[in-house]
């Protein structure tokens, strides 16, 4: 596992958890791994973890079951919420980035959308 | 609940020269913590003492609420160099086999779990018929990791545990301290590959120029000084310059 060492690891965890339940690794309302096998996955802390999960949980995309574990969240607009919320910070970013090369809104759009047609023929 | 580990005002001189002073420490149960610190500055000494292996020349340390040295022996647990165990009177026979330091580690240790270290030395990939001094520096190390492991005690002092392997069994070992800690346990460990176990460690004890710098949780020192640990813990050696 690679991690950006300046950021606090539980934030990083958070972020590859919520990438897994919108990309539907982690289905709506299935069983997420125990804390201990996802310490180990992620080669990191049992606390490190637990702390991810308890934000998770604050924010309603995980829900604790006593004696059971945790459990993605069934209700499909929270993820859908979280999705928006991820697609903008990497639109943000990217956006910035253009705009600080002077392009314009035009041409930013106009050059993404021919980056994608080439993405797509590349992909053929 | 006490705290795991209590230092207070610890001194050790060592033929008349000062290692450390004034060394004060509170840690708690369920942590794992790294003790960082150049070359020399006594992080092994630190453990030796808190393992009651050196004797301190002067303070207070206490392991869960107990101060005799004997009684500290049972509550902690730490790794000796694949070297200590070969000079060991066991392990200067050259037909000595892997299994055969198991065997003592359970006649000595009452707190040793075989079972657990079964486990462990299966994901190490560990080959209890070798002999000792066949082992590699690599297998040694997931042995000493393995041995230390097993014992179920308050805390654990693994001292450089990363050192001369290769990556991918520094990984490895990484996860099986995950995998075996109990949550209850604290663990301090002491390596020069700051980077690679940033993500294992709670919280950091940075050693300098005889004394406890700093202690802060890696958290901390990442949101307050916007660095990884690494690098942040060059800083203060560096920053520290004139004072040397």
């Amino acid at each position: 596992m690679e991690y950006i060492d300046n950021i606090p690891i539980y934030l990083q965890i958070k972020d590859i958890l919520y990438r897994k339940i919108i990309s539907n690794e982690y289905e709506l309302g299935s069983q997420l791994p125990s804390v201990r096998q996802l310490a180990v996955q992620f080669s990191a802390n049992s606390n490190t973890v637990q702390k991810a999960l308890k934000e998770m949980t604050e924010e309603n995309v995980i829900i604790p079951q006593r004696g059971k574990g945790n459990y993605v969240t069934e209700d499909v607009s929270i993820v859908s919420k979280l999705k928006d919320h991820i697609v903008t910070e990497m639109f943000d970013t990217t956006y910035d980035k253009l705009h600080s090369l002077n392009m314009n809104d035009k041409e930013i759009t106009t050059s993404f959308n021919n980056y994608v047609k080439q993405r797509e023929q590349d992909h053929e | 609940m006490s705290r795991v580990l209590e230092i207070n005002h610890l001194k050790y001189k060592k033929n008349n020269k000062l290692i450390l002073d004034d060394i004060n420490l509170e840690l708690d149960h369920g942590k794992i913590v790294g003790l960082l610190g150049a070359n020399g500055v006594g992080k092994t000494t630190l453990m030796r003492l808190i393992a009651g292996v050196n004797a301190k020349t002067a303070g207070k340390i206490k392991v869960s609420g107990i101060e005799s040295k004997a009684a500290i022996k049972s509550c902690v647990s730490m790794t000796y160099s694949i070297e200590s165990l070969k000079d060991n009177q066991i392990g200067k026979n050259n037909r000595i086999k892997v299994k055969d330091i198991v065997k003592f580690y359970l006649d000595i240790y009452p707190d040793f779990s075989l079972e657990k270290y079964q486990e462990i030395a299966k994901y190490l990939d560990i080959d209890s018929d070798e002999k000792l001094m066949d082992l590699s520096t690599g297998s040694g190390e997931k042995l000493v990791i393995a041995l230390t492991l097993s014992r179920q005690v308050a805390l654990y002092l693994l001292d450089e545990p990363l050192n001369g392997i290769d990556i991918m069994t520094r990984k490895k070992i990484i996860k099986s301290i995950i995998q075996w800690k109990s949550d209850e346990s604290t663990i301090i460990i002491s390596s020069h590959y700051v980077t690679e176990i940033a993500s294992l460690l709670d919280d950091v004890i940075i050693l300098k120029d005889h004394k406890v710098y700093e202690v802060s949780s890696v958290e901390d020192i990442q949101n307050k000084s916007h660095l990884g640990i690494e690098a942040y813990y060059e800083q203060v050696y560096e920053g520290g310059t004139n004072d040397e």
